[in-house]
């Protein structure tokens, strides 16, 4: 019977891919990752860089058709730009899709094209990372080229990676070292780089990528005199590393019965580890028990309980709860609350759904009045003796 | 049989109305897939690679000829002439095209029907003893019961987003027809100094981590129910776990918060909820209740029962394995076996729908039951009418005598359907049905359940078979590894693994091993399968599954 038949947890699938595959060869990890359908559907990204030719010729000769985004940050060398149709003609890659910042992002972000300079991290959060999530959303997994020996984060890496439960990261590359990548280019006769004779071992973008003295990491030419390691293409820890998230929060929207409002608390709000005023909101993880803030609300008058993604339904109890212990005052759902659940989120005592200025654009205040009646048909009114 | 009144008419119609706008939503892309998969999962709409299969709830098994004949409409108009009843007491169509959908809910709500529910990390359709209302052995019909906390379950604000599945099954008789040992709660209608009540369970589930339930609460007074259960539901949302999918049901929250502990969180969420319950739950149980009352059951006589049973060989057979004891000695409960030999476990053609409905208006009380052994199951005929209820099985396919018998088997869909299968499940089922029916020992042998899953997620129950057959993949390879001596009834036993697993070619002939060891050492022909285990333990059974093992150890 077609049920649903979801993979394993990417975790999973990971761990066992890993054993798998412990000693096979790049070429085997990557012909599997193409095949095997605990990978499922995929795609190889690629910088067009100064080592990117060795994958992406391995890759030629198994399946040219294959998916392969090339992210153009509008910031690259006009060198890469030239090498890239270059090497996808001589290599028969004929499903390379070029990948562009979002171009209202970019009006409103980075419009000076300044903002590698004051901050780099939130600069490649919109050239690199929002294009490629973007890009990479349907396939399963993507393939890249890093190696172990290419930097601090990357020296425990795996043929295959975990990202953040989303996807599976594919390497068949990580226990290459430098010389075997310059032997395969070599041994296959394929072109190079033009800047790699220029002394660019590492190529990025051209404001973020300089020299590399002979001795020095190769990757040192990257973000020199930044803390900043990776471009946040990848992910640290299985966080992405990205730029300041709070700024859009101004924003959100308040849902009520009414529609769509403005926020009108100017108390702001603090954790339960700050002590409470009836000015300060007071905000709450969706881990709490809430048996455990008995005695602590007397003088609360606000609480925002926060929905961390809209599969998480801890936050209608902890609502249901607050209520049965009494609490009379406002009370706020945060986060990820789509508009089919605002008539859960009522009936489980919540006042207002606060949601980010995208969720609203994308469902629209007709899609939350839909279910301002949801006081009617409500089977728990009924067996309760409250209709 | 209950009728939906004018509150549940209005709540469906609205349901229906929200999904037909949700599916909108979907194409018009204010919903992502993310978002809409948990809605249409809530009602009932699963994808897979490439078709959707919309799962509908029999609310605890029952159903009456107008439902019946519906769901053969369904069948023939949206699907491709057929429906797979599943043991969870629900039936699935396989074919349905999403756009599709909304009509086919619609349809399903002019009969009082829907699919809310039936799949998603919520309360899943209460499941309830397939015998409730006719078994001789009852205490009290469990149904209202169930009913009441279907209404009660159904669109919880609270409890749509749990962290997993959660699943409840009631029963009123003291003989476990419902498996509740095996679900997240499982109900047991007792009676303390009069008063009625339940033993409430906890914490049994099968799957890849099989357990058997713990009592949470020896007996739980009737009025206490809903409150109750909220309470652990209230506590499991909290406590189980969200970062693994594997260990998100409540028995592994049991497991890892411990019985006591549990027991303090929902003692305490108890006490405030059970404030917000003020009798209206238990007015509305005294309605429901009259809807259950028992059929008005008529007196003739059952010669014709017993000349059949006398002449027609054919006849005793089926009424041998296939009837039930009723509590009024003069009428019989059929169980219509789905398992004729050869063929899928479970699924039942639009013709065969219509013949039961047709069955069950003339000669039933109007009622049908499906059975968590996909059986479908008449349970009020009248013993004078079962030849002629016999004869107009046998013309469907629909007679097979072997309800309980070794061909009487529970089988996942397996690698022929199902995308996380590690092996095939259905043809080894039906391999096995057809060689005993081949050897004729299938009456011999008597009484036995093999159940057979496809992968470790267990759909096919194989913990609890007398015999389990768990299909695996061995370096892509099938194997197969038997359990033995599961038992699903009221004293719940998981099976145990006899040792090393066996080739797809090599599983028929070691069942039959098993069988044959099983007809030689069996104490006399009284002594059922699941009986010889337990009186001899596992060796014997070893010795017959692994005889060249025995003679190396031997020499
Ligand atoms: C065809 C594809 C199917 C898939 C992919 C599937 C998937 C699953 C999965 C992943 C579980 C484990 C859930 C967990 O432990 O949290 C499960 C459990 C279960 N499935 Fe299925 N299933 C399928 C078909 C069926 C069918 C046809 C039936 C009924 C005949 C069924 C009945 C069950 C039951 C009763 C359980 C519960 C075991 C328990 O809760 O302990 N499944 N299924
Ligand atoms: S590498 Fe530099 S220019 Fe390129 S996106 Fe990152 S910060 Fe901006
Ligand atoms: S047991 Fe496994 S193979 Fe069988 S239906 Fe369930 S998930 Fe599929």
């Amino acid at each position: 019977m077609p049920l649903e038949a979801p993979l394993a947890p990417v975790i999973e699938r990971v761990a066992d891919l890993n054993a798998r595959y412990k000693h096979h060869s790049a070429t085997a990890v990557l012909e599997h990752a193409l095949a095997d359908p605990m990978v499922g559907s995929i795609a190889m990204v690629s910088s067009f860089g100064a080592e990117s030719v060795a994958l992406l010729h391995m890759l030629s000769v198994m399946d040219r058709s294959t998916p392969v985004l090339f992210l153009d940050t509008e910031m690259l060398f006009e060198e890469t730009l030239i090498y890239q149709r270059e090497v996808a003609d001589k290599l028969g890659l004929h499903n390379v899709r070029v990948i562009r910042p979002d171009r209202d992002q970019m009006f409103a972000r980075d419009n000076s094209g300044n903002l590698h300079r004051s901050d780099p991290d939130a600069c490649c959060v919109l050239r690199k990372t929002e294009p490629l999530q973007k890009a990479l959303d349907g396939f399963d997994g993507w393939i890249t080229g890093r190696k172990r020996f290419q930097g601090k984060n990357r020296t425990t890496l795996e043929f295959f990676e975990d990202e953040d439960g989303k996807r599976i990261k594919v390497n068949p590359l990580v226990h290459w070292t430098p010389q075997d990548v310059s032997d395969y280019i070599t041994n296959n006769r394929l072109p190079r780089h033009p800047l790699v004779a220029g002394g660019y071992p590492s190529i990025g973008c051209a404001p973020c990528t300089s020299r590399v003295a002979p001795g020095e990491d190769a990757r040192a030419g990257r973000w020199r005199g930044a803390e900043k390691e990776e471009c946040g293409i990848h992910f640290v820890n299985g966080k992405m590393v990205r730029g300041n998230e709070t700024e859009v929060s101004d924003a959100n929207v308040v849902v009520s019965d009414d529609g769509f409002g403005g926020d009108d608390w100017t108390g702001g709000f603090a954790p339960l580890s700050e002590p409470q005023t009836a000015d300060v909101g007071l905000d709450l993880p969706s881990d709490t028990m809430p048996e455990n803030l008995s005695g602590q609300l007397d003088d609360v008058t606000l609480i925002r309980v926060d929905f961390p993604s809209f599969a998480d339904g801890r936050g209608f109890t902890i609502a249901r709860q607050l209520r049965l212990m009494g609490y009379k005052g406002r009370l706020r759902a945060r986060g990820h609350v789509i508009a089919d659940q605002y008539a859960m989120a009522r009936r489980s005592g919540f006042d207002e759904v606060e949601i980010s200025a995208d969720l609203a654009a994308r469902q629209p205040q007709d899609q939350w009045r839909a279910r301002a009646n949801w006081q009617t048909h409500d089977y728990q009114s009924r067996l309760r003796g409250v209709i | 049989m209950y009728n939906y009144d004018s509150f549940d008419v209005e709540f469906i119609r609205e349901r229906c109305a929200q999904f037909r706008a949700q599916v909108e939503r979907r194409i018009d892309g204010s919903l992502t897939e993310d978002e809409f998969k948990p809605l249409r999962l809530m009602n009932g709409l699963y994808l897979q690679l490439h078709a959707y299969m919309l799962r509908v709830t029999i609310p605890y098994g029952t159903l009456n000829s107008g439902k019946m004949r519906q769901l053969a409409m369904i069948a023939d108009k949206w699907d491709k002439g057929y429906g797979h009843f599943t043991t969870r007491q629900n039936i699935q169509y396989n074919w349905p095209e999403l756009r599709d959908v909304p009509d086919m809910l619609d349809a399903l709500a002019e009969v009082d029907m829907h699919a809310i529910q039936s799949s998603g990390n919520t309360v899943r359709n209460v499941t309830a003893d397939h015998f409730a209302g006719a078994a001789a052995d009852e205490i009290e019909d469990p149904r209202p019961v169930a009913e009441l906390l279907r209404q009660w379950s159904t669109d919880h604000p609270e409890f749509q987003f749990l962290p997993r599945k959660f699943k409840i099954a009631v029963t009123g008789s003291p003989n476990d027809r419902a498996v509740t040992r095996a679900h997240d709660i499982g109900l047991l209608m007792a009676t303390r100094d009069g008063e009625p009540g339940f033993e409430v369970i906890v914490g049994g589930g099968l799957g890849r981590t099989p357990m058997v339930g713990q009592t949470l609460c020896e007996f739980l007074p009737k009025a206490d129910l809903l409150p109750y259960v909220e309470a652990i539901v209230s506590a499991y949302n909290l406590l189980g776990r969200r970062d693994n999918k594997y260990k998100a049901r409540i028995k592994i929250t049991l497991h890892e918060t411990g019985l006591d502990e549990l027991r303090e969180v929902v003692d305490e969420r108890f006490a405030a909820i059970r404030a917000t319950y003020t009798g209206a739950d238990q007015l509305r149980l005294r309605e429901i209740e009259q809807q259950f009352a028992p059929p008005a059951l008529s007196t003739k006589a059952i010669e014709p029962f017993e000349t059949a049973k006398r002449y027609d060989p054919i006849f005793r057979a089926w009424s041998d394995t296939n009837l039930a004891e009723h509590f009024n000695p003069d009428y019989a409960i059929v169980t219509v076996s789905l398992k004729k030999h050869g063929e899928t476990p479970g699924d039942a053609s639009s013709d065969q729908m219509r013949l039961l409905a047709d069955l069950a208006e003339k000669y039933g009380h109007d009622e049908l039951r499906i059975s968590h052994e996909q059986n479908v199951i008449l349970p009020h005929v009248h013993k004078g009418d079962l030849p002629v209820v016999h004869a107009a099985l046998k013309k469907l396919g629909l007679a097979t005598a072997n309800v309980g018998l070794i061909s009487d088997i529970i089988a996942c869909p397996g690698m022929d359907y199902c995308a996380l299968a590690t092996a095939r499940s259905i043809p080894v089922a039906q391999q096995i049905a057809t060689r005993f029916d081949q050897l004729k020992l299938e009456h011999e042998i008597g009484p036995l359940k093999i159940k057979i899953s496809g992968c470790i997620n267990a759909c096919g129950h194989h913990h609890v078979g007398h015999i389990g057959i768990l299909g695996l993949d061995r370096a892509g390879v099938e194997n197969y590894q038997i359990t033995l001596g599961g038992d699903g009834t009221e004293d719940t036993v998981i099976g145990t693994r006899a040792g090393p697993g066996f080739a797809y070619d090599a599983i028929v002939p070691a069942i039959e091993r098993l069988i044959m060891a099983y007809l030689e050492i069996r104490a006399d022909a009284q002594e059922t399968f699941l009986q010889t285990y337990r009186r001899l333990g596992a060796d014997p059974f070893k010795a017959a599954l692994y005889p060249t093992q025995d003679k190396a150890d031997a020499a």
